[in-house]
């Protein structure tokens, strides 16, 4: 049989994308194609169960533990701006450790797991079309929101963290934390892609602990995995109307009412720190005006 | 295999009716002629094209009788001679694990695939191709070597051999038989690597000055490098869990959190639904990722 194998012909069509080849039906061209040895595995491949697992475990914590802390905060908006800006100072007492804090334990770990989640979908071949089980679906699901989710959080970060500053964003004030929130959020298209992208990123979370508990054997028996099941969705829909909650609630505030109540909150602050007395909120560094009104 | 395709078309009263009617004017509920579509290949690296045949309705038939006319017949549907198609196939009855091929666009084994069940889904024709996750050696036929070295990537094996006499086997409790029965029934047929989306092509070319072993040593590599498949994942946690196979256990597990290992995963749990078998391949899975959990653990501290 081994004969058969001298390459006669053309050779066969390279590269990863699905060749059609008839009213739905796909032939899957994402193969590898050998014609050279290979050289020694590399140390990626070598450690490729190790990576994995960290990328897996980077999905949990700190990824996923931020994400929830990260929700949950928002939608304190809902008790109204004075509680979410008092998350928001407990955030930011951390002073100068917030920096080295923001990137060891959420940027970097995020981009590892984002890196690696891209390499993963890369050498997948998802086939819904052909199996379309419900598992299947899942998978496909998983790794369409795992796209979208980094889309949405580089967005996300460019608007409102001070990173994006440079880039015309940075539009949150941690001192005007729900009013400079709820400016940039108002527009409904950009509401829209909020929820989209956060329902995006709260299925990503929470179909990902069901597969995160198959992968490090938390849950093995078919009847486990149902009963784990429950858990996904109930992180999921508490999470999902955590993130709605925040929105809706940055929506529906009062702008100029939570502006004041976050002035009065700021001098408070400030006079705590150094005795000063309250200051004109539109000169401070920082301050986003709001629809032309000063405060 | 001639002989049985007339035998077939004389005994059976649908058989003559359906050689009598060609002209398809449909009065009557079943089909007169089955048509289908195979997706051909001459050699490995060669083109891939489609070829359709028309071949007499006859009740009963399954995906192996249809093939058999096809070659009977060796003639396309607009009259033209052609090759006869090539396909595997050896026990007729879903357990050597040879037929498997895609049907209808799903994989499946062709002797357990009813054509009147497959006219009820997929209308007047029947769609065959080729496993896509595996090298076309020709027409249906493909090389599942890789399925094979997966197995002895993971040593699915009991290690008993040796000269002298190890006495009897130590006893298994029926509880662990019924675990471990269902994961034995394995039939090697591949199903589960090709409806896995984590499991892709590979496909090595010999070169024409390459020596046989220098081939086959080329074609271990690149099959290394890749994913084992949920079988494989399921023969090592069989073979895990029998008392004289746990000797080697540290070993299997080595093999599965090498490159290519249970991490290669996705959990997109499609190997379990096309298992013929019905093999719980995703408990293997997941009990296959505890055990690298358990063990990776053990590794780093027992050093
Ligand atoms: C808020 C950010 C994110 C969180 C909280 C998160 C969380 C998770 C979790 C918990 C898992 C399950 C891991 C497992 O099954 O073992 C996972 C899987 C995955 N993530 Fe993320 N993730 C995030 C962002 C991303 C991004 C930006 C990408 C890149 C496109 C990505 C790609 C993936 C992929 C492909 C998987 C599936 C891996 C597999 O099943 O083999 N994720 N994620
Ligand atoms: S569960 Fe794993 S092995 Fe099974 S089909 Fe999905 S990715 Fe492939
Ligand atoms: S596990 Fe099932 S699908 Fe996979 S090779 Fe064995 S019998 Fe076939
Ligand atoms: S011929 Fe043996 S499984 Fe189909």
């Amino acid at each position: 049989m081994t004969n058969l194998y001298f390459g006669v012909g053309r050779q066969p069509r390279r590269g990863g994308c699905p060749v059609r080849i008839g009213p739905g039906v796909e032939l899957s061209a994402a193969r590898q194609f050998v014609t050279a040895n290979d050289p020694s595995p590399s140390f990626l491949a070598r450690h490729q169960f190790l990576i994995y697992r960290l990328f897996s475990l980077a999905g949990l914590i700190p990824v996923g533990a931020f994400l929830v802390v990260h929700l949950l905060t928002n939608a304190s908006v809902l008790a109204g701006p004075g509680t979410f800006q008092s998350r928001v100072d407990m955030i930011h007492s951390l002073g100068p450790l917030l920096v080295p804090i923001e990137w060891a334990f959420i940027f970097l770990p995020m981009l590892f797991h984002a890196v690696v989640g891209f390499v993963i979908i890369a050498n997948g071949l998802p086939n819904v079309g052909s199996y379309a089980y419900v598992g299947n679906v899942r998978y496909t699901l998983q790794r369409a929101t795992g796209m979208i989710a980094f889309v949405f959080i580089i967005w996300h970060i460019t608007q409102l963290h001070w990173l994006g500053t440079p880039f015309g964003g940075g539009k949150f004030d941690p001192h005007h934390a729900t009013s400079s929130a709820a400016v940039v959020l108002r527009p409904l298209l950009i509401s829209i892609l909020y929820a989209v992208g956060v329902l995006s990123t709260v299925f990503h979370f929470s179909n990902g602990l069901w597969t995160l508990g198959i992968t490090w054997g938390l849950w093995t028996s078919p009847a486990a995995m149902r009963r784990a099941n429950w858990i996904s969705i109930a992180v999921g829909v508490l999470l999902g109307g955590a993130g709605l909650g925040a929105l809706g609630g940055m929506r529906s505030v009062d702008i100029e009412q939570a502006r004041a109540i976050e002035n009065r909150m700021d001098d408070v602050k400030r006079m705590l720190e150094g005795g000063q007395s309250p200051v004109d909120h539109q000169s401070r560094p920082g301050a986003v005006p709001i629809s032309g009104t000063t405060y | 295999m001639i002989k049985a395709v007339e035998s077939a078309e004389h005994s059976g009263g649908a058989g003559q009716q359906a050689v009598a009617d060609h002209g398809g004017n449909g009065h009557a509920a079943a089909p007169r002629v089955v048509r289908v579509r195979i997706l051909r290949q001459d050699a490995p690296g060669e083109e891939s094209y489609w070829e359709r045949f028309e071949i007499p309705y006859v009740e009963n038939m399954n995906v192996i009788s249809i093939l058999q006319q096809v070659a009977a017949r060796a003639k396309s549907r607009d009259g033209r001679r052609v090759a006869p198609v090539a396909w595997d196939c050896n026990c007729l009855e879903e357990v050597c694990g040879s037929c498997t091929m895609l049907i209808n666009g799903r994989t499946r084994m062709a002797c357990s695939a009813l054509v009147d069940k497959l006219l009820e889904e997929s209308g007047d024709e029947i769609e065959l191709r080729p496993m896509s996750k595996f090298p076309v050696v020709r027409d249906l036929v493909v090389d599942r070597s890789r399925l094979f070295r997966a197995l002895e990537r993971v040593k699915a094996w009991v290690p008993v051999d040796g000269s002298y006499d190890h006495g009897p086997g130590p006893r298994i409790s029926p509880e662990s038989q019924e675990d471990a029965y269902p994961l034995a029934t394995c039939i090697s047929c591949g199903c589960c690597m090709e409806a896995c989306p984590q499991f892709t092509k590979i496909e090595v070319v010999r070169r024409e000055d390459e020596s046989a072993e220098a081939f086959e040593a080329r074609k271990k590599t690149a099959f290394d490098a890749g994913f084992v498949g949920a079988h494989a994942i399921s023969q090592a946690m069989l073979f895990n869990g029998h008392p004289t196979g746990k000797m080697i256990a540290d070993e299997r597990l080595e093999a599965l959190t090498s490159q290519g290992g249970i991490q290669m995963c996705g959990n997109a749990q499609n190997c379990v639904a096309v298992c013929p078998k019905s093999i719980p391949l995703t408990r293997s899975i997941a009990r296959a990722g505890r055990a690298a959990t358990v063990w990776a653990i053990r590794k780093i501290f027992d050093r």
